[in-house]
């Protein structure tokens, strides 16, 4: 297969067309920090923390978003990309009510993760501190909104992977909450096949299975793109 | 996963006349699933607000995921799950509007009536609705009333003509 000539980073790189610049990237061990990304599902540039420089270009663009292209010149970690990586990270916090102390996901959040690499140690944005309500209508796992960053990550995998479609976003702006069919209780949906494939999707500790405590999440994201490969592969 | 899969709520009467609407909207658009946002402005239009009734019937013969739906109409302004009431009164509260004085006919409203901007009365005669800019400037302060535009509105004119609609005079 032909292959292009890219820069990232002052490295030169053939890359395969057609691939996007977060794909090209992981393959040469060049770190871009992610939140809805999750390999084995469409990427949808929502959560812009994977922004990078493009020569030529004023914008910042998502890298998992935009493919390569001959001659592309890419920075990835700059002090203007820093900065805006920090912003995201502190609006993320901002938003909902994260306590990792009493987290179930506390040491396996990638929210967390990313708080650690960003150098977090405090927040500029005041709290929004919202209502959020606590789904545990289902009879083996829980929804908190308290702890949902609005990734869409278990959106995306109920509907490609497992095909049920249960869950989706209503309203817009600060309201987006995750909703299982008609805003209907978890427990009362009739399109959940009971997968558990969201609890392994989502970044942080929103969805988790009941009778576990503080800290003992054991997840898998990894899980979802090994089934997407063996479909691929399946004779 | 509970076995009947059908998403669960009232059966419409086939009879209705705004059923037959919805009905011949879904068949004129094939039942197609992209054609989700049409049909829901034919029965947005027929009933004024969405029902779970009407939203459930859309979503079988459309052969959707219910959250999807619900996720459209959630999403657009246009589409409202809760009656607007049978008369409606929208106050325009763009710049022109507002510097015109939207906002004493609105006080003027909620005092004569007690309905706040975005809510219906209790018995589901009127509903006030607020709008960004209804793109009719030059007439400030606008508000429509039944989807008629009453131009260079004053507060006791409004509450006079909603008096009417509301069968007060």
């Amino acid at each position: 297969m032909n292959t292009i000539p890219i820069t990232i980073d002052d490295k030169k790189i053939e890359a395969d067309p057609g691939k996007s610049i977060l794909e090209v990237c992981r393959e040469n061990d060049i770190e871009i920090l992610t939140m809805c990304h999750l390999k084995g599902i469409l990427d949808i540039g929502a959560c812009r923390l994977c922004l990078v420089e493009i020569e030529g270009m004023n914008k910042l663009l998502s890298a998992c978003t935009t493919k390569v292209a001959a001659n592309m010149i890419i920075r990835t970690n700059t002090d203007r990309i820093r900065k805006y990586q920090r912003i995201t990270t502190e609006l993320f916090f901002a938003e909902r009510n994260h306590v990792c102390a009493v987290c179930v996901a506390n040491g396996q959040c990638e929210l967390q993760d990313l708080g650690y690499k960003v150098g977090l140690d405090h927040i500029r944005y005041p709290h929004l501190f919202p209502q959020c309500e606590v789904d545990t209508s289902h009879p083996w796992y829980v929804l908190d909104h308290n702890r949902c960053i609005m990734c869409s990550r278990c959106v995306r995998v109920c509907n490609e992977v497992e095909g049920a479609h249960n869950w989706d976003i209503k309203n817009r702006g600060h309201q987006v909450r995750i909703i299982s069919d008609f805003d209907t209780p978890w427990g009362e949906s009739v399109t959940c096949t009971s997968c558990g494939k969201c609890l392994h999707a989502c970044p942080t500790g929103a969805i988790w299975p009941k009778a576990i405590v503080q800290g003992q999440l054991q997840k898998n994201p990894g899980m979802i793109c090994e089934l997407m490969e063996k479909r691929k592969m399946r004779l | 996963m509970k076995s009947d899969t059908a998403v669960p709520g009232k059966e419409l009467p086939k009879t209705d006349p705004r059923v037959k609407l919805i009905a011949a909207k879904l068949k004129k658009e094939n039942y197609q699933p992209d054609a989700l946002i049409e049909i829901l402005h034919t029965a947005q239009n027929a009933y004024g607000h969405l029902p779970k009734e009407v939203l459930t019937y859309i979503t079988k013969a459309l052969r959707l995921p219910p959250s999807r739906v619900y996720s459209t109409v959630t999403f657009y302004h246009f589409f409202s799950l809760k009656s607007k009431g049978e008369h409606t009164c929208l106050v325009c509260t763009g710049t022109a509007c507002y510097v015109k004085g939207a906002q004493q006919i609105l006080q003027a409203i909620e005092k004569e009536t007690g309905i706040a901007p975005g809510k219906v009365s209790a018995d589901n005669k009127l509903g006030v609705q607020v709008a960004r800019c209804i793109g009719a400037c030059g007439l400030a302060p606008a508000v429509v009333i039944d989807e008629e535009v009453q131009a260079k509105a004053s507060p006791e004119e409004i509450i006079q003509k909603l008096n009417a609609k509301i069968g007060k005079i």
